[in-house]
């Protein structure tokens, strides 16, 4: 007797499972058929949408129902992804999206030409996630902008001034020319003089001198030599590091036009999740039904 | 006294005979250039112009036995046509012919370029044929035109060199681009009364004009020294259409596109130029924006934009 108690109360609650992930799977089956994004958000995090939108304490149990379509993400990340995207469109004019696999989104950073791949964005989740890398950089060259540097200006100024220093040992050659004859001519002369024992060490110190000049001299002609081949590696190092600035100013300009400063644009990736549901809501009211 | 049956006389009469006839011939060819002297200067009729230009050009005046000691040579003839083409479309006074006193040779100027260019033709001796027109101080052969084969072939690189950078910094924008103007328009009645094939090359400002550049596969880093150079005058080079290559938009709808041509196999990087008029070419950019012409002339080894390689080379 009990034992049939227990076996059907136990079939009753694993009934009642079994329920629960029917009910939660036909309603999210309705939301997708009705075309309720917001429901859909609501269902696939239930606690964070209570939290973070309804604002309530009172969290519901964690419940794992979520779970159930774990593996069905790319489909809903693709299907979510068009009204997600046609929204951030609006707020974030600049960021440019490609779904390189299903449901799977990169960010890149503007139209211009070499633009940056700057990280890739989570359509379940409502959410920016940023190469931390690029991130940093455009962080950075904010940062700089009260001190109007940008990011590259100190290393640029410094290969800039080493090129310098290297064209000019290109264009001293003829003096160099001109110092090596004489010295090669001082040299015959102090192999010529007389050598009375007592001038002996004056002499053999002169023209050590004269070599280590002679060898000095060669030094500079070798580097010379190769100053050519070092300023054009320069210049291509130049060219990456304004490229890069270039792009980080117009990141920079973009980021301003929409949002004013660095500030604002990190304040509204804070409290995306929250504002794009919100403004579901908004739609959904005038719209179709309104639940809750 | 001559005796008809005297083998040795009727050598002589018949030696007579075919000096005679050996002149009459070659007074007949002098007539024969006279007329067509008179029709290349005088006619109104562009078809009969453009014949008798193309027997001159290779007309051979003096035989064996007829000589003309003072004679223009057949690149002559050439201005000649030119000036008589233009004057026929109401342009004559856009080029101006000048000989020099006892010497039968002629140069032409472009009228609004005046002294800063003097321009004549030179033959082409190869089995080619054809001649080019060419800048005499500075020997940059602007074109090449052949009549037998009815082909005209502008030269980048010449114009470039003379009219982008030696004329740079002594004549206004405007006025190379009148003076070129004429050559231009030369070339196109050749094309539109005649069917030449003509290749405007950087001239030609139809949209659909893809101007190849010399480097097939164009290195990233001239296209990103546009890009830099570009933000600092306040344009921006964008990514090009489906990601391939780059543009700039310059004006109100002027735009320059700079891209592989050739996405499948050996790559070809070409730049256009589009305009809602087709009013503007690679050329016109090159005269209208400095940084455009810097990058250009700074990168001119692998930007200069290919002319027809069998001619010019």
């Amino acid at each position: 007797m009990e034992n049939q108690e227990q076996q059907a109360s136990a079939a009753d609650v694993l009934t009642q499972a079994i329920a629960n992930k029917l009910d939660y799977l036909s309603t999210l089956q309705a939301a997708v058929q009705h075309g309720d994004d917001r429901q859909v958000y609501e269902l696939l995090d239930q606690v964070r949408y209570h939290k973070e939108v309804k604002k309530t304490r009172a969290t519901k149990t964690v419940n794992h129902l979520a779970e159930l379509v774990d593996n069905i993400h790319p489909q809903i990340s693709h299907y979510l992804s068009d009204r997600l995207i046609d929204y951030l469109g609006h707020i974030y004019p600049f960021f440019y999206y490609d779904e390189y696999t299903t449901g799977l989104f990169h960010i890149y950073f503007g139209n211009w030409w070499d633009r940056r791949l700057f990280g890739d964005l989570d359509v379940i989740n409502v959410k920016f996630e940023f190469d931390q890398t690029e991130y940093q950089k455009l962080q950075q060259s904010f940062n700089l902008e009260s001190q109007h540097q940008r990011l590259n200006t100190a290393q640029i100024e410094k290969i800039s001034a080493q090129s310098e220093d290297l064209q000019k040992l290109m264009d001293a050659q003829p003096v160099r020319d001109n110092q090596k004859t004489k010295l090669r001519e001082q040299l015959k002369e102090n192999s010529q003089k007389s050598s009375l024992p007592w001038d002996s060490g004056k002499l053999k110190d002169e023209r050590q001198g004269i070599i280590d000049q002679l060898t000095q001299l060669a030094d500079q002609d070798e580097k010379a030599l190769n100053a050519h081949k070092l300023i054009k590696k320069n210049d291509d190092q130049i060219l990456v590091l304004s490229k890069e600035d270039t792009i980080l100013n117009y990141e920079k300009q973009s980021i301003r036009d929409a949002f004013d400063d660095f500030e604002h644009f990190e304040a509204h990736n804070q409290s995306l999740y929250a504002d794009y549901l919100n403004s579901l809501i908004g739609k959904s009211e005038g719209g179709v039904k309104a639940d809750d | 006294m001559i005796n008809d049956n005297d083998p040795a006389t009727l050598t002589i009469s018949g030696r007579l005979l075919n000096y005679n006839e050996a002149i009459k011939s070659g007074l007949a060819t002098g007539l024969k250039f006279t007329q067509l002297m008179d029709q290349l200067i005088k006619t109104h009729d562009a078809d009969e112009l453009v014949a008798a230009a193309t027997e001159l050009a290779d007309f051979q005046l003096d035989s064996d036995y007829v000589t003309f000691p003072h004679q223009y040579s057949n690149a002559d003839y050439y201005l000649l046509f030119m000036s008589r083409m233009l004057e026929l479309h109401d342009q004559g006074k856009h080029v101006m012919l000048q000989s020099r006193d006892h010497q039968e040779e002629l140069t032409q100027q472009l009228t609004p370029l005046g002294d800063r260019g003097t321009f004549n033709f030179r033959v082409e001796t190869s089995a080619n044929g054809g001649v080019f027109y060419r800048e005499k101080a500075t020997g940059q052969s602007l074109f090449y035109l052949n009549l037998d084969r009815k082909m005209f072939r502008f030269n980048s690189h010449a114009l470039t060199q003379l009219f982008i950078i030696d004329l740079h910094e002594t004549v206004p924008a405007d006025t190379v681009k009148s003076s070129v103007q004429v050559l231009v328009d030369f070339a196109r009645y050749l094309k539109e009364d005649y069917g030449y094939s003509v290749d405007f090359n950087i001239l030609d400002a139809a949209n659909r004009q893809n101007y190849a550049v010399r480097s097939a596969d164009l290195p990233a880093g001239v296209v990103d020294r546009l890009f830099v150079a570009a933000a600092k005058h306040d344009y921006m080079l964008t990514n090009g259409a489906n990601g391939n290559g780059a543009r700039i938009e310059l004006d109100k709808g002027v735009t320059v596109d700079i891209f592989n041509n050739q996405l499948e196999g050996q790559p070809e990087w070409v730049l256009t130029v589009h305009d809602d008029e087709q009013k503007i070419s690679w050329f016109d950019i090159l005269l209208r924006y400095p940084f455009m012409r810097d990058w250009y002339l700074e990168n001119l080894n692998d930007l200069e934009v290919v002319s027809d390689p069998l001619i010019f080379s």
